[in-house]
């Protein structure tokens, strides 16, 4: 674990993410406002001393609903992910271990998902469900998993024919033991690379949802639908759209840089050149 | 093999060039031909007909009325004056009435417009099987409303009747005032039979469709933009414009985009672009006949009962509406708006979060505990979404009640009140003609723009009579105790505001007439080049 301490890429972009995770769920104590209150007198303002980032058009605090819309995207981001990655680790792992026809059936529908259009089948989903965190969340699992399943069946065809799985299956241990104890803690590295670089898709894929009116429903916030709300008055009060915008992609940044220094920092092989 | 490679090399390029040079001709802007005078602006939505028997909206409207003339149109008073009809009598009792047709009046494929076309439009538009939502627009003509509830299934008792192709006579159940003001009206317009029988659905899409007003459809493209053009066969002055172009653009903001890029003539204002046009001097406001307002299917649990209405009226701050809409919109609690004749402020509930917890308490919620989930529908634009948002949260905040928010595209939200209108619904009235008759008219239950599914026989009774009455103290009374009624006792619907309408338009155009009956007449536009 040294390595995390002495990686400055690391420490600053986790840490970054760890400060926005903190403001999501402090957000009651932290937030100045309600986040629904509306303020006829105070509508379209511009950042200052009462309103930190200006308010709305309704006369609502931009900032508390920055604060409160960053729990509504880390939750979809984080949750949406470790379904994702939990499903897909599972899948791709039973799938590449079994190998033969077991591999071929599943992998083909594997791919069938792989080739619908993300957005689309999104849409088609938020569609029937209903607008709602309910739906985004189901609606984005059900597109993200795949991606994961792929990467780790090809880990796993990799590890399984390594000698000390050759070892395990030789002295007669059983597939289950076989192939989580001795093939998945191998593929944790690449796990929680995978992990960090799902999240940031997770969390901009619910701000396109929100951006094009399918997302969250008033009064709640995201930071795509704060953008949505803010886009249109970009001429006039700018402020609506750039506080949305810009920590959604200080936070897209954070989760890039981390996943890449997470990689260089867990693949063995190139931390040896 | 140099040769072969040669050869492969100059196909290479050859597709390349010819390539870069279909891309440049492609993106290369045509250069400008002859100016050609043209108007641009844009329409909220993609009009939902142009059939205008069929059309009850304005942005059909605004299409229509540059297409078509009817009998009578208004003037800048908003009074009626002659349009294909070059005079009219009415007979001493009042309730006849003989319109003159002018002997130039022509549709676009030449042929004249007769007092038959007029006599057919009627009949379709009553025409049960038509299914034409404004029929009830005709109901004062003798027969009509028997024709079109079915109870006379024969046009030919409908009392009108072309007498000749130059004359039109109508026959009414009772004396009407303001006769000559509702066939100004788009429904009212004459049709051509063997048009619409030929082309069936398809006669208003350009081509099939002939018109007899300062335009023509020249061409449709659904949803991007509608093109008009000089009808050629028109009787008045030709207009100066050579081409109109209206584009379907949902958001305000984009058309003021395009207005400033200079690719519109004229754009509507967005709340938020307020501050910033103020007092500019291509900017203008005017009063609008137009009340916006939220209905309830009295049908629908929870809102068959009266008290839970009144309670939900009553939890309005309708104060809060022209602070977020910013353009100078008037708080309304009554229904006929200002500028309308009988128009009374006082009618109407209170602001009072009180009186409004109580009756909630009193139906069986206090406090809004165990309240159903409502939800509150509005078609999209950013201006309903606002006032939507901010109803959810008054609402909140003064009945403790939590409302979920539906918005649908504007052709599938009409469609949907047509057929099943749901609890809670937003709507918008603007007057089609200058009497409080076509306000009120709109909640009686043979309307067939009324989506409330209410009933009184007491309020029909009051608005049939009111519009027959010629003594304006009358006329007061009833449609006080109608608003009353409406607004107060049985509150079938929550007004919210009267809406104004804020332009920008092109310091270049001239002669461009708006009034507050939202009629955008685009006939005597000139454009002034500097």
């Amino acid at each position: 674990m040294r390595f995390l301490q002495s990686n400055p890429r690391i420490t600053i972009s986790g840490g970054f993410i760890l400060l926005v995770c903190l403001a999501a769920l402090a957000a009651p104590w932290l937030a100045p406002y309600p986040f629904d209150q509306q303020d006829t007198h105070s509508i379209l303002q511009g950042p200052g001393s009462q309103h930190w980032m200006g308010t709305d058009r309704l006369g609502r605090d931009l900032f508390s609903r920055l604060l409160y819309g960053a729990r509504m995207s880390m939750a979809v981001g984080i949750f949406t992910a470790l379904f994702a990655v939990l499903f897909g680790t599972i899948y791709g792992a039973v799938s590449g271990y079994a190998g033969g026809r077991t591999d071929n059936i599943l992998m083909r529908f594997v791919d069938l998902v792989y080739s619908l259009p993300d957005l689309l089948l999104i849409i088609l989903i938020t569609v029937t469900i209903g607008r709602g965190v309910l739906g985004i969340f189901l609606a984005l699992s059900l597109v993200s998993w795949v991606t994961v399943a792929r990467i780790i069946r090809g880990e796993v065809l990799k590890l399984r024919e390594f000698s000390y799985v050759e070892a395990a299956r030789a002295v007669g241990a059983p597939h289950h033991r076989i192939l989580f104890v001795h093939i998945l803690p191998n593929t944790l590295g690449v796990l929680i690379v995978t992990l960090t670089f799902r999240v940031p898709a997770a969390i901009l894929a619910e701000s396109t949802l929100s951006f094009i009116g399918l997302g969250i429903a008033p009064p709640f916030a995201s930071w795509g639908s704060m953008a949505n709300e803010g886009w249109s008055a970009m001429k006039f009060y700018p402020h609506l759209i750039l506080f949305p915008s810009l920590i959604l992609f200080l936070t897209m940044v954070a989760f890039n840089v981390l996943g890449d220094a997470l990689r260089d920092a867990l693949d063995p092989e190139q931390r040896m050149r | 093999m140099i040769h072969r490679n040669w050869i492969k090399w100059a196909v290479t390029i050859g597709l390349i060039l010819a390539l870069a040079v279909l891309f440049v001709r492609t993106s290369a802007r045509v250069p400008p031909g002859p100016a050609e005078p043209t108007f641009r602006m844009t329409l909220s939505n993609e009009p939902p007909t142009l059939d205008w028997n069929l059309a009850t909206d304005s942005v059909s409207f605004d299409v229509l009325i540059n297409l078509m003339e009817g009998l009578t149109e208004y003037d800048e008073q908003l009074r009626p004056r002659p349009a294909v009809a070059r005079s009219w009598e009415v007979s001493p009792d009042g309730r006849t009435y003989l319109f003159h047709l002018r002997e130039d009046a022509r549709w676009s494929d030449g042929k004249p417009v007769t007092a038959g076309d007029f006599e057919y439009s009627w009949k379709r538009l009553l025409n049960p099987q038509t299914a034409a939502e404004y029929a009830y627009f005709l109901y004062d003509i003798e027969g009509a409303e028997d024709y079109n509830t079915g109870k006379a299934d024969r046009p030919d008792s409908v009392g009108v009747r072309a007498l000749d192709d130059r004359t039109l006579q109508v026959r009414l159940r009772k004396p009407i005032v303001f006769f000559p003001s509702i066939v100004t009206f788009m429904v009212t317009f004459p049709m051509r039979r063997d048009i619409v029988e030929k082309f069936g659905e398809r006669w208003t899409e350009p081509g099939p469709m002939v018109t007899d007003g300062p335009f023509v459809l020249d061409e449709w493209r659904h949803e991007y933009k509608l093109t008009l053009r000089p009808n050629p066969y028109y009787y008045g002055p030709r207009p100066a414009l050579g081409k109109v172009v209206m584009f379907v653009v949902n958001e305000t903001t984009t058309a003021l985009t395009l207005y400033e890029t200079g690719d519109l003539e004229m754009a509507t204002l967005p709340p938020e672009a307020m501050a910033t046009y103020r007092g500019k001097p291509k900017y203008f406001t005017a009063p609008l006949l137009r009340g916006y307002y939220y209905g309830f299917n009295v049908l629908k649990p929870p809102f068959t009962d009266p008290r839970i209405r009144r309670a939900f009226s009553m939890a309005i701050d309708r104060k809060e509406f022209p602070a977020i809409l910013k353009r100078g919109e008037v708080p309304a609690s009554f229904w006929l708006p200002p500028g309308m004749p009988y128009h009374n402020p006082a009618i109407g509930l209170p602001f009072d979060p009180e009186a409004a917890r109580r009756l909630l308490a009193e139906a069986g919620y206090p406090a809004g505990r165990g309240f159903p989930t409502v939800t509150a529908a509005f078609n999209t634009s950013p201006e309903n979404s606002l006032i939507a948002e901010n109803l959810q949260a008054q609402w909140k905040r003064n009945l403790g009640v939590e409302v979920l928010l539906d918005n649908q595209e504007w052709k599938v939200y009409l469609k949907r009140l047509q057929t099943d209108p749901l609890p809670l619904f937003r709507l918008g009235w603007g007057a089609d003609y200058p009497d409080p008759d076509n306000f009120l008219n709109l909640f009686t239950s043979t309307s067939g723009n009324n989506r409330t599914r209410w009933k009184n026989d007491r309020y029909d009774a009051l608005i049939r009579s009111a519009a027959a009455d010629p003594d304006s103290a009358h006329r007061q009374k009833a449609y006080d105790e109608a608003q009353r009624i409406l607004l107060e006792k049985d509150v079938v619907i929550m007004p919210l505001f009267v809406a104004t309408q804020n332009w920008v338009v092109k310091p270049y155009v001239r002669g461009l007439q708006i009034n507050a009956l939202e009629l955008l007449i685009l006939k005597n536009v000139r454009l002034e080049r500097p």
